[in-house]
């Protein structure tokens, strides 16, 4: 299970995003400027203020830190 | 052997890359990113040939078309660690530990962001230290939050902030912002704004996150302190230039000082083009042009080689 805590004009957010879909990785998005519970568990599970934050199967990786996410998707 | 190692993806990388490959000069281009430092901007509106862009889809058109290109070989995700003279040319050996022999280089590894340096900024890097506005602007909703730095980036960072933060404070060394008149127009009329001039930074402070901005008012000497959740640093670019610092001549500034007809440096075989030189206006349509500017030069320099 992939999840991607995104805000709506950060680039790097699209960078990861488009990365998953050039994978066929699925993945759940959600938006910390609209969402305020997304963005206290984001926080939480991160304990740091910047997007975008993804969720490999609770592994947590901050920023779009390619060979990082390449390492726990196995691609 | 080859004729050509450009250093770099940005503007002037991606131009210089272009030209190259259409000259048939045999090219690698190193680089990490394409697109330069404007890939985070929401929207560019200046960019010559199209009336508005986004900085991402920017960076994605100037990748497509180096790849597009037949015969340069692109070396990517990877950077260029260390530069040293040979007797033919020069040797790049890069991070991920290629070798790469060229007869020319090119130097186009752009600037990054100059950070304050002060205590604090490092530690809360993320927990409240923040440098990417239109990134990370909604994670402070509800919060007070400071951005210092009173150029264009320093408004545009307040704008940003106006939407999610309680409260923002631009802090600024001087005693008025210089940047466009328009932005600060803006944070002017808003009431939740505050504009702190004469202020020098002294630290950042918190528990887990950032709750605390100290500064000494220069005007009057005193030391005060911002209650702030967050604080975003826009305080200009440090030109890239480690790996050719000994080579070639850097002015005052950091930069790589070159010949703006030829775009050469002071080492005859290195050439340098766009935010790491000392152009005085830094820009992606100049840094395209120069870099074009250096590559025809780099064409003729190798055509008067083979020649002699």
């Amino acid at each position: 299970m992939v999840k991607i805590y995104t805000t709506p004009t950060c680039v790097y957010c699209k960078m990861a995003k488009d990365f998953f879909a050039k994978n066929n990785i699925k993945f759940e998005e959600h938006n910390v400027a609209e969402d305020d519970r997304a963005r206290e568990e984001m926080i939480a599970k991160s304990h740091q203020l910047g997007v975008p934050v993804i969720d490999v199967d609770g592994e947590i990786v901050v920023g779009f830190n390619r060979p990082e996410i390449q390492r726990l998707l196995k691609i | 052997m080859l004729d050509l190692a450009i250093i770099g993806g940005g503007p002037a990388g991606v131009a210089a890359g272009v030209y190259a490959a259409r000259k048939k000069i045999k090219t690698a281009l190193i680089t990490d990113a394409f697109g330069g430092q404007s890939v985070v901007s929401d929207e560019i509106q200046n960019f010559v040939g199209l009336k508005s862009v986004s900085g991402l889809a920017l960076a994605q058109m100037m990748e497509w078309h180096l790849r597009a290109q037949e015969g340069i070989e692109i070396v990517f995700p990877d950077r260029a660690a260390k530069i040293e003279k040979t007797a033919a040319g020069f040797s790049v050996a890069t991070e991920s530990g290629k070798k790469i022999e060229t007869l020319a280089v090119l130097w186009t590894a752009g600037s990054r962001r100059r950070e304050l340096g002060g205590p604090g900024e490092a530690e809360f890097e993320g927990r409240g230290v923040a440098y990417c506005s239109t990134c990370d602007a909604p994670v402070f909703k509800g919060k007070a939050v400071a951005v210092v730095g009173g150029g264009n980036s320093g408004l545009e960072a307040a704008v940003d902030l106006f939407p999610y933060a309680s409260r923002v404070y631009l802090v600024i060394r001087g005693e008025d912002p210089r940047g466009d008149p328009l932005t600060l127009e803006k944070i002017k009329a808003n009431p939740n704004a505050e504009i702190i001039a004469s202020a020098e930074i002294l630290s950042i402070s918190g528990d887990n996150f950032v709750s605390g901005l100290r500064y000494r008012d220069k005007k009057i000497g005193e030391e005060k302190e911002l209650p702030v959740g967050g604080v975003f640093v826009e305080i200009g670019s440090v030109p890239n230039v480690n790996p050719v610092k000994e080579l070639v001549e850097i002015n005052a500034a950091g930069e790589i000082a070159v010949d703006h007809r030829t775009q050469k440096t002071s080492l005859e075989g290195i050439w340098a083009a766009g935010d790491a030189t000392d152009v005085l206006y830094k820009q992606n349509n100049i840094s395209m042009g120069d870099a074009v500017k250096a590559v025809l030069n780099v064409y003729d320099w190798l055509k008067r080689r083979q020649k002699s």
